[in-house]
């Protein structure tokens, strides 16, 4: 124990502090306290306004008060115009329950400056469950305190930083989909407009062969529309259904010839192909089954069948455009512009493009890479 | 053959309304009207007793073609097909419309649309399959294509 104690009289306890009689003198237990670092006092809640009736130096220390300035008074003097008084009234109402309680207090000193304190405050009781006094330590941890409201400080202003960008972000996608929306509207109109350009052309027209070439390039223009519709109107424009397209143009153009006895055999696997695959592929489609339609039946009044078959195979997507008709001579190799739109575009998408004389009719067989197909895939 | 249609065509872009007249006419149809705006379609749709009015969304002043589309529902005739690129635009009640049409539509499209609507008017429910690139709304789908 710290020699300069002495310069209290060993009765300071009963000259200082109006303690009831049962505190003896001399005991251990309230040296300690007297001595500690830890800020104490006792009030006694029998008394009128439950006044301290002790304060220890500690308390003396951190309020900046002198003890004959505070014994006899209620605690309240360490509140002030920022003190919670939500808080005060828990203090408050433990108090009348004579229960205790461990809560944070903004405080006052005398000079006026503040300080947080962790008030733990708990009442004593004799045998008879009498109720005695309230013990209740002080700790200041303005530190932590602090700390905390910078760390809450941080943390809004974070958060507040993220809510900006993200609405920024949010509005940057919503230009940007409204562009995609605008520029997709307008494409498709164009396409439209293409299309009823050729055909109001084709209309004054009486050359059979010019107005046969402008119906192959209507073909042609048509099978771009559809992939383009089918491709906008699907959820995710990144792939494309070719089995899909495949139905759509077949049904479009076996309607569009008007020959009734030509039937269509679809075998047709679910298979998804990536957008930048999907003009290529629905080209040729539309080359060969055009093809099909207009060379492999001269005879129009001959009952005749077009397949398609679509599947894909560890990696490859295969497609079978077949009839029944007159076959090709095996003049397969020379060098008209369908012809040679296919070979192109099937180099363009790594394809074995194989023509085959089925007798009757022709088979012709695209095989093309076309990646694993599993769900959630980049394409 | 049952009777042709008669068709109000409310579009803004001149070179696809005259298209589709001569597309309606080949098919034996007539064209009663042609309306770039919304006043204009609903001066007509009062005057013309039309069996069919094609509406694409996006008009000369804005996209009120769905505005024309409701004054048409309650003046109850006629009736109602969307022709637009911009399908995702129309409310989930199609504003008492038949369907839509999607731009870009093929010729073959557009024809196999008219005679199934052409069977749809004169009498319904349509006998033939319904064609490509025309999705009918969820009231009409119900009576017209029932699963
Ligand atoms: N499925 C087929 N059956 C019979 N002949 C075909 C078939 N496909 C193509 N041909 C023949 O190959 C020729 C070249 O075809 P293509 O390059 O597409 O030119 P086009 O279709 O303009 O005549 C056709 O003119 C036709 O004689
Ligand atoms: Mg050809």
């Amino acid at each position: 124990m710290d020699g300069n104690r002495t310069r209290e009289s060993p009765d300071a306890w009963h000259m200082t502090d109006d303690l009831h009689a049962e505190q003896g003198k001399g005991d251990p237990f309230a040296a300690a306290i007297r001595a500690t670092r830890m800020s104490m006092i006792i009030t006694d809640p029998r008394k009128p306004d439950n006044p301290i009736v002790f304060a220890n130096d500690s308390f003396l220390r951190l309020t900046g008060y002198a003890r004959d300035e505070i014994i006899g008074r209620n605690c309240r003097f360490l509140q002030g115009p920022e003190t919670d008084a939500e808080a005060v009234a828990e203090v408050r109402a433990a108090v009348a329950d004579g229960t205790d309680i461990s809560i944070d207090l903004l405080n006052y000193r005398k000079d006026g400056s503040t300080f947080w304190n962790a008030l733990y405050l708990s009442p004593v009781s004799n045998d008879k469950g009498e109720l005695l006094f309230f013990f209740a330590s002080q700790l200041d941890v303005s530190d932590r305190k602090l700390s905390e409201r910078r760390i809450a400080a941080d943390k809004e202003r974070f958060e507040e930083a993220v809510k900006e960008r993200t609405r920024e972000l949010e509005a940057a996608l919503e230009t940007q989909t409204a562009l995609l929306h605008e520029v997709d509207h307008r494409v498709k109109n164009n396409l439209q407009m293409i299309s009823s350009l050729i055909l109001m052309q084709s209309r004054t027209i009486s050359d059979e062969a010019v107005k046969n070439s402008l119906t192959t390039m209507l073909e042609r223009i048509e099978a771009l529309s559809t992939v383009h519709r089918r491709l906008y109107q699907s959820k995710d424009v990144s792939k494309f259904d070719v089995s899909d397209f495949a139905r759509d143009l077949v049904s479009d153009l076996l309607a569009a010839s008007g020959r009734s006895q030509i039937s269509s055999k679809l075998d047709l696997e679910p298979i998804v192909v990536p957008a930048d695959k999907a003009t290529p592929v629905a080209l040729i489609v539309n080359e060969l089954v055009t093809n099909a339609l207009k060379h492999a039946f001269r005879d129009e009044t001959m009952p005749g069948s077009i397949g398609v078959k679509m599947s894909q195979p560890d990696g490859h997507l295969i497609i079978e455009v077949s009839d029944d008709g007159a076959g090709m001579d095996g003049n397969a190799g020379d060098g008209t512009f369908g012809m040679r739109l296919i070979r192109q575009l099937g180099r363009q998408l790594h394809a074995d493009v194989e023509w085959r004389n089925t007798s009757p009719g022709t088979q012709v067989v695209i095989k093309m890479p076309n990646g694993p197909q599993h769900e959630g895939d980049a394409p | 053959m049952s009777e042709p249609l008669k068709v109000l065509i409310v579009e803004d872009e001149a070179l696809l309304a005259m298209e589709l007249e001569s597309l309606i006419e080949e098919a034996g149809h007539r064209v009663v009207g042609w309306a770039m705006s919304s006043d204009e379609a609903k001066t007509m749709v009062d005057a013309s007793a039309a069996d069919i009015a094609f509406v694409d969304i996006h008009l000369s002043d804005g996209p009120t073609g769905l505005d024309v589309a409701e004054h048409i529902r309650r003046s109850g005739q006629p009736m109602v097909v969307f022709m637009t690129a911009n399908p995702k635009r129309i409310p989930e009640n199609f504003a008492g419309a038949v369907g839509v049409i999607s731009k870009p539509y093929t010729m073959n499209g557009l024809m196999s649309a008219l005679r199934y609507l052409q069977e749809g008017v004169r009498r319904p429910p349509p006998s033939s399959a319904l064609p490509t690139g025309f999705t009918l709304s969820p009231a009409f789908a119900t009576v017209w294509a029932p699963a």
